[in-house]
């Protein structure tokens, strides 16, 4: 196996991966996706309800009204947290929300606390974009993915592995820590074992797994790094 | 000097023309306190976060692409504040707004807020000054998670490994690295033959 893989081309089809959650209520966008933007979108299991457009890139889609509730508030915190732990950008489509066919549109009522949010998300280096509804955020995910693509951050591995050892193998990938589902796949297809891996130095795991050198080094002491069996059973 | 003038708390700087707009009258309602200023650059508000706003309305919008000019000159003005831009999204204004953000966001980088006048405008503006007091939930934060749980976790993911073999392995080769270059005759006696076998298989067979 090579351990470097060809960038994609500009004109090629844009790579998107797709939580399986995201489907429930997002069927329309998947399609849209595949249908009028060409996209090869691959639905499988992320850790929580987000799409991956780049190796940096991760979008999450919430409704206005979602935004709006203080209720949320936690969970929304906490999906943050996870994903500017494994992306450099985290990008938030902020959809419309629908209207039941029979019922007129009710204006969105701006509250304090929905300003105190976009203010907080703005403030925290998260990227916001605006949509009408799922055919808007499609094409917004498209043009995201495309612009990371000419900043050669595009998806360039094949978005699924074939087999149960390689699935393995993807699983072990996905628990080092900083590393992302797109990271995984890349070190899955651009190295031979785990072995290899972690025989490897900072620069070929950081081209390899096509991440930024920090998260390599990361990943390259994490390898490395002596365990203390006392220390295991400590709490995460 | 002006161009990078950061307002104190509470405060906003605006650009000169917006004395007895509305929306000054409502940020001074909220309690935001405002300092005017003839030599604001390309901006239009300085808030003290260190964000600037840029304020395209909708009649900046239906006039044509003379917003887009302003908007290339406000990011090249190049300061070292977050660059915002407020945009009037309207009835009038809607159909243009995709090309806005397009421009904004993708062609420029920069952070758009839609907004459906001066009032909304006001209110965005009050609670980013406000809230500059408070701690920001969003805020990136370092983890320092012990790494030791997280090796054991990964090495239970090794196929016929559990808790009870992963530990034994860590006990005796403590680092993955270590572990993926023993050889097969000193995995044996810690797991057993078959285990044993799977474990390096998995290490080293090219799948």
């Amino acid at each position: 196996a090579s351990t470097s893989a060809p960038r994609s081309s500009d004109a090629g089809p844009v790579c998107i991966l797709v939580d399986s959650r995201c489907i429930s209520g997002g069927a329309q966008l998947v399609t849209c996706l595949r249908q009028r933007h060409s996209a090869a979108v691959h639905v499988c299991s992320l850790d929580g309800s987000y799409m991956i457009v780049s190796t940096r890139t991760a979008v999450e889609r919430h409704s206005q009204s979602e935004l709006a509730s203080a209720n949320n508030r936690k969970r929304l915190v906490e999906r943050v947290a996870a994903l500017q732990d494994g992306f450099e950008r985290v990008c938030l489509i902020v959809e419309k929300d629908r209207v039941k066919p029979g019922d007129s549109a009710r204006p969105f009522q701006r509250t304090r606390y929905y300003d105190s949010t976009l203010a907080a998300l703005v403030g925290s280096g998260l990227r916001l974009l605006w949509s009408t509804g799922p055919e808007d955020s499609a094409a917004l995910l498209v043009d995201l993915a495309r612009l990371e693509q000419r900043k050669s951050h595009g998806i360039s591995v094949p978005l699924e592995v074939k087999g149960p050892q390689r699935q393995q193998a993807l699983d072990v990938y996905l628990s080092l820590p900083s590393v992302n589902h797109v990271h995984a796949l890349s070190l899955c297809h651009n190295f031979r074992s785990l072995s290899h891996l972690s025989n490897s130095s900072i620069e070929a795991i950081q081209k390899g797994g096509c991440m930024s050198r920090s998260r390599a080094e990361v990943v390259y002491r994490f390898l490395r790094y002596s365990s203390d069996a006392f220390l295991m059973n400590c709490s995460k | 000097v002006l161009l990078n003038a950061v307002p104190p708390y509470g405060h906003v700087i605006a650009g000169d023309k917006w004395r007895n707009c509305p929306l000054i009258e409502h940020l001074k309602g909220a309690g935001v306190k405002i300092l005017f200023e003839s030599e604001l650059g390309m901006s239009d508000f300085h808030l003290p976060n260190k964000s600037c706003i840029l304020y395209i309305s909708e009649s900046d919008i239906v006039a044509g692409n003379g917003y887009k000019r302003k908007l290339v000159r406000y990011r090249n003005a190049g300061s070292s504040f977050l660059g915002l831009v407020l945009v009037e999204n309207t009835r009038l204004s809607e159909q243009y707004f995709t090309a806005v953000q397009k421009f904004v966001v993708f062609d420029l980088g920069l952070t758009l807020l839609p907004v459906s006048g001066q009032t909304e405008a006001s209110q965005l503006i009050a609670q980013i000054v406000h809230g500059e007091r408070r701690e920001n939930p969003f805020r990136r934060r370092t983890s320092s998670r012990l790494m030791d749980p997280q090796i054991l976790s990964t090495v239970q993911l090794l196929p016929g490994v559990g808790r009870v073999k992963a530990l034994a392995l860590l006990q005796h080769f403590p680092s993955i690295h270590q572990l993926c270059n023993t050889p097969l005759a000193e995995l044996e006696p810690v797991v057993g033959q078959a285990a044993a076998h799977q474990i390096y298989n998995f290490f080293h067979e090219p799948s």
